[in-house]
């Protein structure tokens, strides 16, 4: 195991992870959030599939089985997601997350 | 392996998918009447929950169990996908009994209300992947499983699809849903990469021999907040008072009831091997600086959660001025006393737990049908409005008093004994597990103030006039449709259900003590 290639990798995947999340924070727009929320989906995708490649045998196997499994699952949530958007879009005609605050005491 | 020996232990699952595709065929085919989708829901589920009960060997149903003997938890080889355990049993049947409760109430609603296909078969499909949750023994099984009731729960607050308050709620639950998926999935990809695989029985049995403490930690750091999350703790508990509030409260009910408690069996599960028994170690390498005996670090920081959680919810439900708000907060409280169990660790305590699960369900969610209902009476969101509603609708006021005092911990009431299992567990452990006891039962006492003043509103205040049932009726021509007392005969005995369970649990604790205690003892001997 290549200890200076892995510090590379989490560092890099651990980047998309704080990219994401600063956009989740900080966008108002449905669409760009859900874009953040994918991009820091994907650090996690990333992680699997380089844990994967550092070990051997059945559980690097494992490793990418599960950041396929998780791409699927991804893409599901963002449909889901883009119902949602629809709906709301239909019924406020805006997508500004800022907007809705109709549940606040 | 033939198919049906193969399909046996999963009937449960199986008949929940049939009953969710049912209901999407029969809304194809234009059958839309409530009450037909809504008599699929109650039956799939009743049926579900009918075999659940069976393979925990209850005496009238026990000849129906379809796992085999001995396969319940038996001490799992190699690195297997799902685990039946005793506990997960138990749990499956709360998630179902949730979800029945839910459906049978929803009878109820009128027959020609939109969507209802949709509604019962996100319902559905929702409790399957609860139901998948608590069979999981495999890191990425757990998160696919939450993730299937996740996305199930955020269309079921939105089904509605006209109203925007709901849209709101679901605009939320969506946002921090995704974002805790992301959180638990980043932690279990830094798990896998420290470990080497996502079995929990596996991770389980490398105690000692783990070389990364840095991975490990944060990996457990991440996975706390992503099931936080959905399990409503502080300070990852602010969407669900908008969530509960803006969905339709029969959803809020099943959200109270069911769906939270898919993240305290998740950390259950994924948090009481590491507790017990892992512990890391250096071995060389960039992440491994120093040994980190996990158990100790775990242990502090559940607990804070579980002591923050608890106050937090129990100090701003008594600020709350409106019914559905108020219930939230005290539901976000209830999940802290939940917390106890797993950051103390020991089988009494998780016994103590899960019983608090198993009455939550009754309480709280009982508690919310009776909103339901009284609000398709036609009383406002309020607190106030339901000023002298225990004199004007005497037996719905002392069932939903019943709950209220349950919640509370009052004698005779499912939810002292919940309470005392629980906290004197925590007694029982010693170290500063004490003071969790001491801040749970602070809390409880505080509680009361609000509960009480409900009680107080319902009871003891003269009602306003407008909302007088006779005469001119203010609410138009909803309690003409509504039979059996205003509420509907599926929802007035799905209230009924909830108090029978209140009362008989608390009158005779053994029913479903000792069994809880027996599963418990289980979990914790085999350790995932």
């Amino acid at each position: 195991m290549t200890s200076l290639a892995e510090i590379g990798f989490v560092a890099l995947s651990s980047a998309l992870l704080a990219i994401g999340l600063f956009g989740i924070l900080t966008r108002r727009n449905f669409i760009l959030l859900l874009i953040a929320i994918e991009i820091a989906m994907n650090a996690a995708i990333l992680n699997f599939i380089y844990f994967a490649a550092f070990s051997s045998g059945t559980a690097g196997l494992t490793g990418q089985a599960i950041a396929v499994v998780v791409i699927g699952f991804a893409a599901t949530e963002v449909a889901v997601g883009l119902g949602i958007v629809l709906a709301l879009n239909r019924v406020k005609g805006t997508i500004n997350v800022a907007r809705a605050t109709e549940l606040k005491l | 392996m033939d198919i049906g020996s193969f399909a046996g232990p999963f009937l449960p699952e199986i008949f929940l998918l049939a009953g969710a595709l049912l209901v999407f065929l029969l809304d194809v085919l234009n059958v839309r009447r409530n009450e037909v989708v809504g008599a699929i829901a109650v039956v799939t589920t009743a049926l579900a929950l009918l075999f659940v009960v069976a393979d925990l060997g209850f005496a009238p149903f026990a000849g129906l169990a379809t796992i085999p003997a001995g396969a319940i938890d038996a001490t799992p080889s190699g690195a297997p996908l799902y685990t039946f355990t005793s506990l997960g049993l138990v749990f499956q049947g709360v998630f179902l009994a949730a979800a029945f409760l839910v459906s049978l109430a929803s009878l109820s609603r009128p027959s020609e209300e939109r969507g209802a296909p949709i509604f019962y078969g996100l319902l559905l499909i929702a409790t399957l992947g609860m139901v998948l949750v608590a069979i999981a023994s495999d890191l990425i099984f757990l998160l696919l499983a939450i993730e299937v009731s996740s996305i199930a729960t955020y269309l079921l607050v939105a089904y509605t699809r006209r109203d925007s308050r709901s849209l709101e709620a679901a605009m939320k639950f969506y946002i921090i849903g995704a974002l805790s998926t992301v959180l638990s999935f980043f932690g279990a990809s830094l798990l896998y990469g420290a470990y080497g695989t996502t079995n929990l029985v596996a991770i389980a049995h490398v105690a000692g021999t783990v070389g990364y403490p840095v991975l490990v930690l944060l990996g457990y750091g991440f996975l706390i907040a992503g099931l936080a999350f959905k399990a409503t703790l502080v300070p990852f508990h602010a969407w669900a008072v908008d969530v509960y509030d803006g969905a339709p409260t029969d959803v809020s009910s099943f959200l109270a009831g069911g769906s939270k408690k898919v993240g305290i069996f998740a950390f259950f599960l994924v948090f009481l091997a590491p507790i017990l028994y892992v512990r890391t170690a250096p071995s060389g390498g960039p992440f491994t600086t120093g040994t980190v005996a996990l158990g100790p670090v775990l242990q502090l920081t559940l607990s804070v959660v579980a002591v923050l959680t608890m106050t937090v919810g129990n100090v701003l439900a008594l600020l709350q001025k409106e019914m559905k708000r108020m219930l939230a907060y005290s539901s976000i409280s209830q999940a802290g006393y939940m917390m106890i169990g797993i950051a103390v660790g020991t089988a009494p305590a998780l016994a103590g737990a899960t019983l608090q699960v198993f009455a939550h369900v009754f309480m709280k969610g009982g508690a919310f049908l009776v909103v339901a209902g009284v609000s398709a009476l036609g009383v406002g969101p309020l607190i106030e409005d339901w000023r002298g509603l225990g004199t004007r609708k005497p037996v719905l006021g002392v069932a939903f008093g019943l709950m209220l005092l349950s919640l509370a911990g009052v004698p005779l009431t499912v939810g002292f004994v919940s309470k005392f299992v629980l906290f004197s567990a925590a007694v029982d452990a010693r170290g500063y597990f004490v003071w969790l006891a001491v801040a749970g039962l602070l809390n409880s006492a505080l509680s009361v103030f609000y509960y009480a003043r409900v009680l107080k509103i319902m009871f003891f205040d003269a009602p306003i006039p407008r909302a007088q049932p006779t005469g001119a009726v203010v609410g138009g021509s909803e309690p003409a449709r509504l039979p059996a007392g205003g509420l509907g005969y599926g929802r007035a005995m799905a209230i009924g259900i909830a108090v029978a369970v209140i009362v008989a649990a608390g009158i005779y604790p053994q029913l479903v003590l000792g069994p809880i205690q027996n599963a418990a003892q289980h979990f914790v001997n085999l350790g995932i």
